[in-house]
């Protein structure tokens, strides 16, 4: 009975809001601390990133970066007026054409013998697969909430399983084993706020384990090599980092000395010896957050991490709160993701992660992040403005 | 109730507009908690980490992140000049450039190392063998540097400077290189400067020096090594992560330069020596003595022992030594066999060599025998082509004379037979007198070290009957090796048989004849002084001087004896050495020796007798301010090398007129 009524009342809300669901009504509805958190959290990593960047032979990539947020604030912006809904509807044009444009991508880099991740777009070079992972979220949220009434049947995950499987594929194979990672813990995100049965999820979490093991432990033992060695060793290093210092894990011992280095207060842009004379090396990129860290200290690396809990706290609220289970699966994959990048980036750089490619969120320089991640949020924001909107048929 | 949903949906068509309103189910609350523990626990592992490296273990890799990038260079010290007694410079520094290789900076994969080394070894010509040693050698210190060249060209240092990048962990710093501007001059004496060895520096390590230190080899460099050397600096120098310096090294403390040394030599008479030497050889050449091929002579102040010049022939350029070396360059010092066939050069011949002295031991056996009562000066013995003892005769050097002589005559006229007869007389004293005549050889410092401050010295050797019994007790020997016979002593009594003795030691014991009696100790190093600007005068820091002179005891008026004997022998129509000091404006008194030895020349199966040319003696007579004692090896009789060899030096040392131009005792 008091389901009812609740029910009864939220229908009346539901009419109010849909008459408003049209033009600048709807951004009355943002989540006003999200966007907060993400401006915020994008003005504090340009200017760590100018610092980071400041002594390197190319200059400060601050303008650079900058052009990249505002590229990317559009996008942001245009997301807001996007229903998520056209994403699921286009959910086939979408997943086959970001497929399409990978393939493309992997075969341009087999024609020039090396490895290829990006497309030149002129002003920057564009990355399918960083792209990839918003668009990868959207269609596979989409593949599994047509599925949502038979969600129980182990043909819906693995479905799903079936369409995320491809796309991780090319992009291990790029080869961007980071990357590939990503894409995994957004598909294992689907299928958790999907409602997957924790049994499946067991033996789903079982299986991937397994096959961890047997990447980096069982085949090489019998003579089969899926990794090239240095992957491996980069993968398998930050378990015993003081194994060989100067070489498979220099990286790793200098990106902790820079962090250990920046102590309580950090020792400022130009103190940073690490990273303004090199020894840190990608500084600019993967290890952003160790070189954040040594200019800034225990406080400026924190209080990067409190916005990025910031961020997926309103997330989480978002999930909770989505119009329907495709904006929630959506919602969630996004938050999940989100974290999961800012976890592996950071923890990569204090040496408890394997060490990978993926990019710090609004920190790393880099366009194809940076215009991702805001594309991700201006989704999340669009979700959250439609709560409560029922989807117009 | 979810059963019923999903039977609906299978037989329905999914119809929107009929479907149940979304709503957030428990299962998807849950879930979404549980994501936010996961999330919490997630930040919480990153705070945690984060605290624990840069709150709890930031000192430790602030210290870390120090030591990658602070370089800590060495400032050479420049090495002290070394100077003679005038104070003209024998060993100055000229700039020149080191290269060092810092481990730390040097490519990590093992072929672009070898790379690098090879393009370095290409330009510096040290080889990549020889840096990979060195590199070995230091192994456990990556911020230890290993100077793997000295003495870089200019046109050498400029493409390293232009090619730095392709270079990372390539250093080139300032460096000093040991000059010589008399060359060859006093090359044994002076020594070299070479790169401290492994064994060398675990043994000097107490006394502060480094791995890279150079280290003086021989000569004074080796001995004053301490005062010469300095005190190097040291600056700090950022690097960045190829090694590449990031603005100028920061002084931290200067380099204390190195003391100057002032010896004892003069240079223009240590010209005169080695000049002497070849000429004394020519000589030997021209009368038909052609193995002549080396020799020594020491000129000593008889007053105090200092060494004024001390000329050792065949020689070397000690420059050698400096910058890169060159292994055909160095052959003749460093490898045996190229070294015999060049009669080692590397030798210092007046210290490190022993001859039989021959006739210039003579005033030994005199003076032995006259503190032993063997012999009275004015008694005459007889001087006859041969001396017949035990049915054995022992030939005179010459058979020409047949003669009553006194001591001073036989001295003048190198009689043979006359100590032919003191050499038994010693071997006929009761054995409760002991071995008089060694044991005033050794009182004279003969088979002795003289203590020169300069090393490599060798004893030399004066045979007793005690010696010879332990030498042969091996069993290839008999008792008869072991015996010492009459025959023995005889041929001591003329510096015959075994009797080795250096040159120096011999110019000690005749400074002792000039001198009155009393032994001196020979030296080179003079004092230290610190460096002025030129044309000033140094300031002594420290005198090493002479050590007093020791008496040896000997009888003055027995002395005398001698000394009118030494006298006799250049002034006499028939002394030995008048053809060549009759006629020399001072009083020159001296005699010479030609004693026959076994060489064994290369090439040659068999060991032939060869005579040494000795000449030993001083002068002014009545006032004796210089002893020179020289040798020429298979040089012929006394008289035709050695004493015209030592002429030389007198000429150059008291002027060719006799004015004295340059004199000891000033």
């Amino acid at each position: 009975m008091a389901i009812r009524a609740v029910d009864t009342r939220a229908g009346g809300l539901r009419e109010r809001r849909e008459s408003q669901a049209v033009g600048l009504g709807l951004v009355r509805r943002l989540d006003w601390p999200l966007l907060g958190a993400l401006i915020a959290v994008v003005a504090y990593g340009l200017w760590a990133i100018d610092g980071i960047t400041r002594h390197d032979p190319g200059g400060s990539a601050l303008s650079r970066q900058a052009l990249y947020a505002f590229a990317g604030s559009l996008l942001f912006l245009a997301a807001l007026f996007v229903d998520p809904d056209r994403y699921r509807q286009l959910r086939r044009p979408i997943y086959f054409g970001t497929l399409g444009v990978m393939i493309f991508v992997l075969a341009a880099g087999a024609a020039t013998r090396g490895s290829r991740r990006w497309i030149d777009v002129g002003f920057f070079t564009f990355q399918p697969s960083e792209f990839g992972k918003v668009v990868f979220v959207l269609a596979l949220a989409a593949f599994i909430a047509e599925r949502s009434r038979s969600i129980t049947d182990p043909r819906a995950p693995l479905a799903a399983i079936g369409y995320g499987l491809a796309p991780i594929m090319l992009v291990f194979v790029q080869p961007d084993i980071g990357t590939a990672l990503v894409y995994t813990a957004a598909l294992a995100a689907v299928l958790f706020i999907a409602g997957v049965r924790w049994s499946h999820l067991a033996v789903l979490a079982a299986l991937t384990v397994f096959v961890a093991l047997a990447v980096l432990w069982l085949l090489p033992a019998s003579g089969v090599n899926v990794l090239k060695p240095y992957q491996a060793a980069r993968l398998t290093g930050f378990t015993h980092p003081n194994n060989d210092p100067r070489g498979a894990t220099y990286n790793l011992t200098q990106s902790i000395t820079a962090v250990g280095a920046g102590g309580l207060r950090g020792r400022g842009v130009l103190g940073a010896t690490q990273t303004r004379l090199n020894y840190l090396p990608e500084h600019a990129t993967d290890f952003a957050f160790a070189s954040l860290s040594e200019q800034h200290g225990f406080f400026g690396a924190s209080l990067l991490l409190l916005l990025y809990l910031l961020i997926v706290w309103r997330a989480l609220k978002i999930v909770a709160g989505a119009r329907d289970l495709y904006c929630a699966v959506v919602a969630g994959a996004i938050a999940f993701m989100f974290l999961f990048q800012v976890f592996v980036n950071s923890a990569m750089t204090m040496g408890i992660a394997p060490i990978t490619g993926i990019p710090l969120p609004f920190v790393s320089v880099g366009g194809s992040s940076m215009i991702t991640n805001f594309l991700a949020l201006g989704i999340l924001q669009s979700i959250h403005m439609r709560r409560g909107v029922r989807r117009r048929a | 109730m979810a059963s019923t949903a999903d039977r609906g949906g299978r037989f329905l068509p999914n119809d929107p507009r009929t479907a149940e309103p979304y709503r957030l189910t428990p299962q998807l609350a849950f879930r979404v908690a549980m994501l936010g523990l996961l999330f919490l626990a997630i930040f919480a592992v990153l705070f945690l980490r984060l605290w624990a490296l840069q709150v709890l273990s930031g000192d430790r890799y602030l210290t870390a992140a120090n030591d990658n990038r602070v370089r800590t260079l060495r400032l050479e010290a420049p090495r002290g000049p070394v100077l003679d007694r005038n104070g003209k410079v024998l060993v100055r520094n000229v700039a020149g450039t080191r290269v060092e290789l810092w481990p730390a900076d040097l490519p990590k994969t093992w072929a672009a190392r070898k790379r690098e080394l090879r393009a370095l070894s290409q330009i510096t010509g040290a080889t990549v063998k020889e840096m990979l040693a060195q590199l070995k050698a230091n192994g456990s210190d990556p911020l230890t540097p290993v100077v793997v060249q000295r003495g870089l060209k200019r046109d050498q240092v400029f493409y390293l400077y232009e090619h730095a990048a392709q270079f990372p962990g390539v250093q080139t710093q300032d460096s000093f290189l040991r000059s010589y501007p008399y060359q060859s001059l006093a090359a044994q004496v002076l020594g070299y400067v070479g790169q401290i060895s492994p064994e060398e520096y675990k043994s000097l390590r107490p006394k502060g020096y480094l791995p890279t230190d150079a280290l003086g080899q021989s000569g004074v460099e080796s001995t004053y090594d301490t005062y010469l050397r300095g005190k190097d600096g040291r600056a700090q120098l950022t690097v960045d992560s190829r090694g590449r310096p990031k603005g100028a090294a920061r002084t931290e403390t200067r380099p204390t330069p190195g003391q100057a040394l002032k010896l004892t030599i003069d240079i223009d008479l240590q010209r005169a020596a080695e000049r002497a030497l070849k000429f004394g050889i020519a000589t030997a050449h021209a009368a038909g003595e052609t193995a002549a091929n080396g020799g020594a002579i020491v000129a000593l102040d008889p007053k105090d022992g200092a060494v004024l010049a001390m000329a050792s022939n065949p020689t070397y350029q000690p420059s050698i030594f400096v910058g890169r070396k060159v292994t055909k360059k160095l052959a003749p010092l460093l490898n045996p066999e190229v070294a015999q066939k060049d009669n080692h050069p590397g030798f210092n011949r007046a210290i490190s060599v022993t001859y039989p002295p021959g006739s210039v031991f003579k005033p030994v056996t005199a003076l032995a025998a006259m503190e032993t009562g063997l012999m009275h000066p004015d008694d005459v013995i007889p001087c006859t082509p041969s001396y017949i003892a035990y049915k054995q005769p022992f030939l005179n050097w010459t058979p020409l004379i047949d003669t009553g002589m006194n001591l001073a005559t036989a001295l003048a006229q190198s009689c043979d037979t006359y100590f032919y007869e003191l050499g038994n007389r010693f071997y006929k004293l009761p054995a409760n007198r002991g071995h008089q005549l060694q044991a005033w050889a050794n009182r004279f410092g003969l088979g002795e070290l003289t203590g020169l401050d300069v090393g490599p010295e060798v004893k030399g050797l004066i045979p007793t009957p005690e010696w010879r019994r332990n030498a042969y007790k091996g069993k290839q020997y008999t008792e008869v090796d072991r015996t010492w016979k009459p025959g023995y002593s005889i041929q001591m009594a003329i510096g015959q048989g075994q009797v080795l003795v250096t040159p120096l030691q011999m110019a000690r014991f005749y400074a002792m004849i000039a001198n009155g009696g009393k032994l001196v100790t020979p030296h080179i190093g003079s004092d230290v002084e610190l460096t002025g600007t030129t044309g000033q005068q140094g300031r002594i820091l420290r005198r090493f001087g002479a050590q007093s002179p020791q008496p040896t005891g000997v009888d003055p008026l027995a002395l005398t004896a001698v000394q009118r004997g030494l006298e006799e022998a250049t002034h006499s129509p028939y002394g030995t050495g008048f053809g060549v000091f009759g006629h020399f404006p001072v009083d020159i008194a001296g005699k010479t020796g030609s004693a026959e030895k076994l060489i064994k020349f290369p090439g040659y199966p068999n060991a032939v007798n060869k005579t040494q040319s000795w000449w030993c003696g001083y002068g002014p007579y009545n006032a004796p301010s210089i002893v020179v004692c020289a040798v020429i090896e298979n040089g012929g009789h006394g008289g035709v090398s050695a004493a015209p060899a030592a002429l030389k030096v007198f000429e150059q040392y008291f002027g060719k007129d006799g004015q004295i131009t340059t004199h000891a005792s000033d």
